[in-house]
């Protein structure tokens, strides 16, 4: 149904954005056939890269493509976790990479408007010196803000201030056809038609590319601190958060760490977590204007953490302590990076989390595979990261490929049957790309994912556009 | 065992410092202060002492009411007690001036000690003269950059770092010892520790109390400009064929760089 790519179209590509941004050496071009997801066998090369500089040239990319019947793949930071970003049917991967420009900081809107290739590790710096705030906090900063928005990310700070699509007012996208169109604006309400601007959000690409977005800030909280808080077991850790919601305390994140993890991280890492002791962590970080409050919200927080049986309560409130801190936890993943088959991205119901969280382990007794688990507790985002290896006296030891190869599958299939159950989605802040379409069904009805394809149709009529993502047409 | 801990309050090291050039001073607003770094580690080693030998650890910073905060850590980390001596002086990069108001506080009013510990260097002034300017006032015995050491009776051992080796110092009680990084790893403050830390209070001591005279503390040193470390340039990219790239990349290391 696609067409070959011909040199015609290759001359016409360079045409369009110069000799040296149309990349046909296949050395280089498989850089761009993958993202983070771990097997290499979603992996799919496209026949050229291109990477545009501008909204119009992304646009007459785009038009001529689609006159050519030719997929393209929009790509950014590829941080991505279940293949969003693999040209999977070949053709045209648009990297996003060069438009990196922040194009405005508006103070009295408190707004920002950057282009589609701007990373975060880029994006935050900028914004801090603004003294102003963007809340949602994905795992890797080098992630870019397109395919932030096209997911609809969140990280760990989601309890308090919500995922990426709440803080986008505004956004440039251009349309297969090659039409640009502009959606929303510097808004705070709009309830003007259709509101295209968030069906355009977590799209995954599908439907048009996102060039430019209109981002809203928030002024900057004065200070944060992180409290570090060992429990015996995980059951007490889990079981401690819906009780701070019930007590309405609002913290800025709340994560559940297990101590195997943490300890790997430390030894990669070469850095000391604050605690040895127990065996599960809970990681609670609060925002707060003044001391006094700052004072107030953690003691609220640490009486309901002692009352569930927590061991003590470790406070980093320095900037550099706090850093160590937050990159234990984040670079967790990298540290157990090469062992890891897949991470799940489950959202359950808040109240839900911590039976899931049980159901994790039995499954991981029963299969007799490490499933590490650790994630957002106070947002029911929970990571569960499905290894080839088992943990054992404090060593990571691999198993052989025949031995996970069976039960990758038996495994997610169980873990997505609880999350059904417990009125969860199969995943709550990395999308479906590749990976996860198998299992859309799961928890989608018929009718609401045929409802999604004629939506696509609508977008995209000649299903150019990041084809086979999300649902099959 | 008494054990006395010099701190600074210095800016986080994530900080991004401006300066202020008509002042010649960092501009504060906005910056957030901690404990020194080396600071840090002498005050988790005054505790580990305590814990295992008993005693007492005090500690003590030199500056403006500010200063407070690190030490309301330092009681939050386990300290018994903190002095504040106060010395709006601010910043004067002048360690002379430090040494004297410390040992001068040490010879009249707080002569009780078995040890004094120091960070081997604050962070931003970056001197490393205070400590040793007080052993020489005081007619101490000093062991500097210390990465371990051993308290038994009315003596110690420690090893310090000298180039490519480490030296084995022995020495007599009361002395005074700097702290180098990996001395220990500091202990997090608990919430329980800082909360208690905020209800204590902290003695207030002023030059005057201590008996110095302001003559006494002329400046030993002229600030004369302060400036950023110039911006390191970006790296230099050689594109070729790699057979190429090599050959330049051998040119630019014998003739440019003068390196090989």
């Amino acid at each position: 149904m696609f067409n070959a790519l011909t040199d015609r179209v290759v001359r016409e590509l360079k045409k369009i954005v110069g000799e040296k941004n149309v990349i046909c050496d296949p050395e280089k071009k498989i850089d761009y056939s993958h993202d983070e997801f771990s097997l290499s066998d979603i992996a799919h090369e496209p026949d050229v890269v291109v990477k545009s500089n501008s909204t119009q040239e992304v646009s007459r990319i785009l038009s001529l493509a689609n006159e050519e019947k030719i997929p393209v793949t929009p790509r950014g930071g590829a941080t991505g976790l279940c293949g969003g970003c693999v040209p999977a049917s070949g053709g045209i991967v648009l990297s996003l990479e060069r438009m990196n420009r922040i194009v405005e900081v508006d103070r009295y809107n408190q707004m920002i408007v950057a282009e589609a290739g701007v990373m975060l590790m880029d994006f935050y710096p900028r914004v801090e010196e603004e003294g102003l705030f963007f809340p949602p906090h994905p795992g890797d900063e080098t992630a870019m803000i397109g395919g932030v928005i096209a997911t609809n990310a969140g990280g760990a700070r989601a309890v308090k201030y919500g995922v990426v699509r709440n803080y986008i007012r505004g956004l440039e996208v251009v349309l297969p056809s090659g039409a640009v169109i502009n959606l929303g604006g510097k808004l705070m309400k709009s309830s003007t038609g259709y509101n295209l601007l968030h069906l355009m959000i977590g799209s995954e690409g599908t439907l048009g590319i996102i060039t430019k977005a209109t981002i809203q800030l928030l002024p900057s909280p004065q200070m944060s601190r992180s409290l570090i808080i060992p429990y015996e077991n995980l059951k007490d850790a889990i079981d401690t958060v819906p009780e701070l919601l019930a007590k309405k305390i609002m913290p800025l994140a709340v994560e559940f760490i297990p101590k195997d993890v943490i300890q790997i991280t430390e030894k990669f890492l070469r850095k000391r977590w604050p605690s040895t002791l127990g065996s599960t962590y809970l990681l609670i970080i609060c925002d707060a204007s003044t001391e006094e409050q700052m004072d107030k919200l953690s003691e609220q927080v640490a009486a309901i953490c002692m009352e569930r049986n927590a061991l003590d309560v470790f406070v980093a409130d320095n900037p550099s302590k706090q850093q160590q801190v937050l990159e234990i936890r984040s670079k967790i993943y990298e540290a157990i990076k090469a062992h890891t088959l897949e991470i799940l991205d489950i959202a359950v119901p808040r109240a839900e989390i911590a039976q899931h969280v049980k159901r994790v382990q039995e499954v991981s007794q029963e299969y007799k595979i490490w499933l590490p688990t650790f994630g957002h507790a106070a947002d029911g985002n929970v990571h569960t990261h499905i290894m080839k290896a088992v943990y054992e006296d404090g060593h990571i030891v691999p198993l052989p490929e025949e031995d996970w190869k069976n039960k990758l599958e038996n495994v997610r299939r169980e873990l997505y049957r609880d999350c059904k159950e417990r009125g969860g989605v199969i995943s709550g802040e990395h999308g479906i790309g590749i990976v996860k379409k198998p299992y859309l069904s799961y928890v989608l009805d018929e009718e609401s994912i045929s409802l999604m394809r004629g939506i696509k149709r609508t977008f995209d009529p000649n299903n150019i556009l990041n084809p086979g993502k999300i649902f099959d047409l | 065992m008494n054990i006395f801990v010099f701190v600074k309050r210095v800016p986080d090291t994530e900080s991004k410092i401006k300066i202020n050039h008509e002042t010649n001073s960092i501009i504060e607003e906005g910056l957030n202060f901690v404990l020194s770094p080396y600071d840090e580690y002498a005050v988790e080693e005054a505790l580990q002492i305590r814990e295992a030998k008993g005693g007492q650890v005090t500690v003590f910073s030199v500056g403006p009411d500010e200063t407070r905060t690190i030490l309301k850590k330092c009681l939050a980390m386990g300290a018994d007690e903190a002095v504040l001596i106060k010395d709006d002086a601010g910043e004067t990069f002048d360690a002379l001036r430090t040494a004297k108001i410390i040992s001068h506080a040490l010879k009249t009013k707080y002569t009780e000690f078995d040890l004094l510990l120091f960070g081997k260097q604050s962070v931003g002034a970056d001197s490393a003269q205070v400590p040793s300017m007080v052993a020489a006032m005081l007619d101490l015995p000093q062991v500097n950059v210390v990465t371990k050491l051993e308290i038994e009776g009315n003596s110690g051992t420690a090893l310090r770092e000298i180039e490519g080796a480490r030296e084995k110092v022995t020495f007599m009680l009361p002395a005074v010892i700097s702290a180098q990084k990996g001395l220990n790893e500091p202990r997090y403050e608990t919430l329980k520790g800082i909360m208690a830390a905020k209800r204590k209070e902290i003695p207030v001591v002023t030059l005057e109390e201590l008996g110095i005279q302001p003559d006494e503390l002329a400046a030993g040193l002229e600030l004369t400009k302060m400036e950023s470390p110039p911006v390191k340039e970006s790296g230099k990219i050689i594109e070729d064929e790699p057979s190429e790239a090599a050959k330049k990349l051998a040119e630019f290391l014998r003739q440019d760089a003068k390196v090989i």
